[in-house]
């Protein structure tokens, strides 16, 4: 058994990206040639301290004491009891901000620290990268600014005040489809312009290399702990691991660390938005591949190889693309996905609350959902792993629009 | 004498217009034309030739649109495309090369496409007598510009600075023009951020300029019918042509 005591440090995979940043045909570093020198030298410098005890030493101190790792392995007694299974909780959502992101802007923060930059920029969907970022840059002392579309600025109102009080400037992008690509897009050209003293902290396992197996990397902490705790408790391992995906970086942190254990399925669930055939956020189940901020994976796009807008009830799962190590996943046959609308996590968002006393985010509640969608003969008698990515609070305006007494009760 | 490049976006305000446009261009002493392929989100590009990417995606543009207008425009003058990769991923690299042949487009200009993603297709795109131009940035060392520039031909692409296109911003080139003709006797030319009023000094030590916002920027002011915008945008080209010989 692992000891907490333990310094969690990445390990590489049989999944890694070639030096290019490819795993398998997905992935690499599609940018402007002003950035190429730029993300070489990241990749270098990331290279350098990837499985460095001392970096992963002073990572650790901040997970502690700061973020409040580990994240707790919650028994989730009656909705277990309910669906005739062990439901086990992994509570990312009682992080210090609340959500996974923190762990990847603690992490890239010390780094751009080391790198000796002195601003940092990140793009924002539901706001959580946007906070965790702003939080970190108050804590190391660096310049933040943060972009986010503007559709996504009035849904998460809360979070640009968390930020603005942060100390972060930030930018309400106007252009396009106004939500996570467009805010990615203009993150991208203020990086291109300020590359040289400006670290962009990437929110998710996308963007070109080394970003997607960076942070992959460092959220593999989930499942590492994971994997620790239930194995002390139900001397066990899942039979199943469920996490939500927009970008796929709490997916991919918690499910790294039982890819190779045959006997585990490894579920990520895609925003199936108002559903297939009308609007919403699945790129592996409706996209084809392409290329989009810096990488090959699958894209929602038309046959022009336009980018198509997504849609989802939650803003940090409305996004057209998806990780590259996601695509390479989904080909390979290694890991199972599947969608849920925003109806069905609107659901589960009131039946976990009302069930567990647990208000899930808006993006975790599509995994919590995914229990309902699984077949009986799937989910009875099994031990089931489910990453909580964030809490609810954020998503607490657009619930009170939504839901009204009545509808609560319905449910 | 040095060469001007010009940018434009196709489709906006209409196809005939792009048409018009170009052929007006190359009255006034337009070189090379990169016809511009609209596209969703294009991110190596400034605030304004992202709106007129996105104005001609919502007038209708569509990429057949593209290899049907440049059969009136590749003949007349020298052209080449100027796109995002996903559309030449997409439809298939194939297509843009049958296409660019049947039309007598000359090659490729990939903003996002750089030298290490760009081998498997380079050799194919060369071999079918096209050209993929290389893209040399002020960020890069002179190592990678002996890599980039070793295998480059038709000329080379300088971005003038760390930025997006039409930003005024610039930084000092010469060390990297020089390192560009240690290695390489491909023409320079120096593009982002050239106007009328930066043309001569951007075109210092360089063989020509690639100008696109300072153009669009008339093409996109409703004030102007489109006659005053090939007026207006063609006289702008002629002076830059001027002040970059003078």
């Amino acid at each position: 058994m692992k000891d907490y005591k333990d310094i969690y440090i990445p390990k590489a995979t049989p999944h890694d990206p070639d030096s290019n940043g490819h795993f398998g045909i997905f992935g690499g570093r599609f940018v402007p040639e002003t950035l190429m020198p730029i993300l070489e030298q990241l990749r270098v410098d990331y290279e350098k301290v990837r499985f460095d005890r001392e970096f992963w030493s002073e990572v650790d101190y901040y997970y502690k004491n700061f973020v409040g790792r580990p994240s707790p392995l919650y028994y989730a007694q009656n909705i277990s009891k309910e669906l005739n299974a062990k439901i086990y909780l992994k509570r990312e959502d009682l992080n210090h901000t609340g959500a996974h992101k923190i762990n990847h802007t603690v992490a890239q923060a010390i780094l751009a620290k080391r790198l000796g930059k002195k601003r940092v920029i990140a793009e924002t969907g539901a706001g959580q990268h946007g906070v965790a970022t702003a939080t970190v840059a108050a804590l190391f002392g660096l310049e933040c600014e943060i972009f986010m579309g503007a559709k996504d600025v009035a849904r998460q109102e809360l979070n640009v005040f968390r930020m603005k009080l942060l100390g972060a400037k930030v930018h309400s992008v106007e252009s396009g489809s106004k939500t996570l690509k467009d805010a990615m897009n203009d993150a991208i050209r203020h990086w291109v312009t300020n590359a040289r003293d400006t670290y962009y902290i990437i929110g998710t396992v996308a963007g070109p290399h080394p970003y997607p197996m960076m942070i992959r990397d460092i959220q593999s902490i989930i499942g590492w702990e994971a994997k620790s705790q239930l194995k002390s408790i139900e001397g066990v391992l899942p039979d199943k691991v469920i996490a939500c995906i927009g970008g796929g970086s709490n997916a991919l942190g918690i499910f790294n660390h039982f890819l190779e254990d045959d006997s585990v399925e490894c579920i990520g669930v895609e925003a199936g938005g108002l559903g297939l055939d009308s609007k919403h956020g699945c790129s592996l189940a409706k996209g084809s591949p392409g290329i989009l901020h810096g990488q090959l994976s699958y894209l929602l796009q038309d046959e022009d190889g336009q980018i198509l807008e997504a849609h989802s009830i939650s803003a940090g799962l409305d996004y057209p693309g998806i990780g590259p190590e996601h695509a390479y996943l989904k080909d390979k046959n290694i890991v199972t996905y599947d969608y849920i609308t925003d109806e069905q996590a609107l659901d589960a968002f009131v039946w976990l609350s009302q069930k567990e006393g647990i208000i899930p985010a808006f993006e975790s509640s599509h995994a919590i959902a995914y229990l309902k969608k699984m077949r009986r003969e799937d989910i009875e008698g099994k031990v089931i792993l489910i990453n909580l990515s964030g809490r609810g609070d954020k998503d607490m305006i657009q619930a009170k629009d939504i839901l009204t007494d009545v509808t609560i009760k319905q449910k | 004498m040095k060469k001007l490049v010009a940018y434009i976006t196709t489709g906006y305000p209409s196809l005939d217009f792009t048409v018009d446009m170009i052929l007006s261009l190359k009255e006034v002493g337009v070189d090379t034309i990169e016809l511009g392929i609209p596209f969703s989100d294009p991110v190596a590009d400034g605030p304004i030739i992202e709106k007129a990417n996105l104005k001609a995606l919502q007038s209708g543009f569509k990429i057949q649109n593209l290899f049907d207008i440049s059969k009136e425009i590749a003949p007349q003058i020298d052209t080449l495309w100027m796109g995002y990769f996903n559309p030449f991923y997409h439809i298939g690299l194939d297509k843009f090369i049958s296409e660019a042949k049947k039309s007598k487009v000359n090659g490729f200009i990939i903003p996002d496409l750089p030298f290490e993603e760009a081998q498997p297709y380079k050799s194919i795109i060369e071999n079918e007598g096209l050209n993929l131009i290389d893209f040399i940035a002020p960020t890069d060392s002179r190592e990678r510009i002996k890599k980039i520039v070793s295998s480059s031909n038709k000329f080379i692409y300088l971005v003038a600075y760390a930025g997006i296109t039409g930003a005024k911003h610039s930084e000092d080139l010469m060390p990297i023009i020089k390192s560009i003709k240690e290695f390489t006797n491909t023409p320079v030319y120096v593009g982002f951020g050239v106007n009328q009023a930066t043309a001569k000094e951007k075109a210092k030590g360089v063989d020509g300029v690639i100008v696109g916002s300072a153009f669009i920027k008339i093409l996109l002011d409703e004030r102007l019918t489109n006659s005053q915008k090939i007026d207006k945008i063609s006289s702008i080209a002629k002076e830059i042509k001027e002040k970059i010989n003078e």
